[in-house]
């Protein structure tokens, strides 16, 4: 499967993988700041496990930089 | 941790100090270097949490954010410049030409004038009505309305609104309520519990530490859906709850150049440390001194809502845990009194600030409303025989031993 992670295409190392998943394979800075958008569209923190990445899928990791948990 | 001061002590520090400095270090620094190209890339586009200019984010600043987020229990907090650039930001994060705000005449000047003479001539509408008359405040919503704004304890008048009831209103109508919670801060009033959308506050205030510096804090509470804000449509689909940070940051905040001065967020952080003993000596001195008020023949009248004669005495009991804030005001027979009694004082100092260490006293009509009609002062409750005394934290007997032989020589 290949997907694009800050639009440069990555192949994760398994086949079936969440965005939790992913964040922890690409060491993720600070994890519990960062907002996710899957294709566009920001994904809630309580899904980011039962979020599974499909073929083509476009996933962005982002701050804000104030102060508060993501 | 579960205590407040503990919380403001101890902090929740996202970064290690490299060298394990027990308090964090100010970054006075107004850029930061980047390992590459494609890392500074990042770091602009928000990919990255890394610091890259100081208007828009520094180590220091994010610091003093992330502690009083802990303290508020909130989902986001952005520090600015100054209380009234925390209400300016706010406000144009929201609201567009031809939509409205509801709000009180029951305000600080400054925030008056903001809506008056700076944002009316954009095209933003005003609605004035009493937060006690919650028939009127639902009368007064429409499908324009982005925000209902109004004081936890308003200044100088002193009002109490109900706020539980007043966000229950709004919440009806799908409708943020902001609240400017400068007199009471998280520690006396949690906003969170009482269904508050957003808090902004004057840090300069009680959280400076002592009038150290001057700076606004705006504090999104999470309790509020920002699909249900026209201007927020696109930021809420691309950030989720963080659609007003995300506005405000990336956008309003960032544009405005409405940041914070990293020196002025260190000092803020350590004002935070001693704030719940501070506004315990200041809320005990203001009691005590209202009710020495309460005992002058020269003294018209004393408003002040610790009074069991306050007729805010009970809401204000039930909202802010025993706590009636550091501010009273009190009437003598006229401008020319009051001009004499202040004049007389020894060590009240005559100045215009909050929440200072230090006593001050301030004549209101002639100073931070002196911009308006006698009409106007009217409807905003400033007369002319009315004085404000923003209590500090000296010894109570000293401050009443000053009013005392100031009154005696008037």
């Amino acid at each position: 499967m290949i997907i694009k992670v800050h639009g440069e295409s990555y192949s994760p190392e398994k086949e079936s993988t969440t965005i939790l998943d992913l964040l922890r394979e690409r060491e993720v800075e600070m994890p519990e700041m960062v907002s996710v958008q899957l294709n566009g569209n920001f994904v809630k923190k309580e899904n980011f496990g039962s979020t599974h990445l499909k073929e083509s899928d476009e996933v962005e990791f982002l701050y804000f930089m104030a102060g508060g948990d993501r | 941790m579960k205590g407040f001061s503990t919380k403001a002590v101890h902090g929740k520090t996202l970064r290690k100090d490299p060298h394990g400095a027990l308090r964090y270090p100010l970054y006075d620094s107004v850029a930061f270097e980047h390992e590459s190209a494609r890392d500074i890339q990042l770091a602009f586009e928000g990919r990255k949490p890394a610091h890259t200019y100081s208007r828009i984010t520094n180590p220091t600043i994010e610091d003093f954010e992330q502690r009083v987020n802990l303290l508020a229990d909130s989902l986001s907090v952005i520090a600015v410049s100054s209380g009234m650039a925390s209400i300016s930001n706010i406000i144009l994060a929201i609201a567009e030409t031809g939509s409205n705000i509801i709000t009180t005449k029951f305000l600080f000047g400054n925030t008056y004038s903001l809506l008056e003479t700076t944002l009316k001539p954009w095209g933003l509408e005003v609605s004035y009505i009493n937060m006690e008359d919650t028939d009127r405040l639902r009368r007064s919503i429409n499908a324009k309305t982005r925000a209902i704004f109004l004081e936890i304890i308003t200044n100088p008048q002193l009002q109490v609104p109900n706020i539980k009831e007043i966000t229950r209103v709004a919440g009806e109508y799908s409708v943020p309520v902001i609240v400017d919670g400068t007199l009471t801060t998280p520690y006396i009033f949690k906003s969170k519990d009482y269904g508050v959308s957003v808090e902004v506050l004057s840090s300069t205030k009680y959280i400076s530490g002592g009038a150290t510096s001057v700076g606004g804090l705006i504090i999104d509470n999470g309790t509020f859906d920002w699909e249900k804000c026209p201007k927020l449509e696109d930021s809420v689909k691309k950030y989720g709850e963080f659609a007003l940070v995300s506005k405000l940051k990336r956008e309003v905040y960032r544009n405005l150049g409405a940041c914070l001065s990293p020196h002025n967020a260190y000092l803020q952080t350590l004002g935070l440390e001693t704030l719940s003993l501070r506004i315990d000596k200041s809320c005990s001195n203001t009691l005590q001194i209202s009710e020495y008020l309460e005992t002058c023949e020269k003294v018209r009248s004393v408003n002040y809502p610790g009074l069991k004669s306050s007729r805010y005495h009970e809401i204000a009991k039930a909202q802010f845990k025993g706590k009636f804030g550091g501010i009273l005001t009190f009437e003598l027979e006229n401008k020319d009194m009051c001009y004499a009694f202040m004049d007389g004082l020894k060590l009240i100092k005559r100045a215009t600030n909050l929440n200072d260490n230090k006593t001050l006293i301030l004549h209101p009509a002639s100073t931070i409303y002196c911009e308006y009609s006698p009409k106007e002062k009217k409807e905003m409750g400033v007369s002319e025989s009315m004085l404000r005394l923003a209590v500090g934290i000296e010894d109570v007997e000293d401050i009443i031993e000053d009013i005392n032989l100031s009154l005696a020589g008037i």
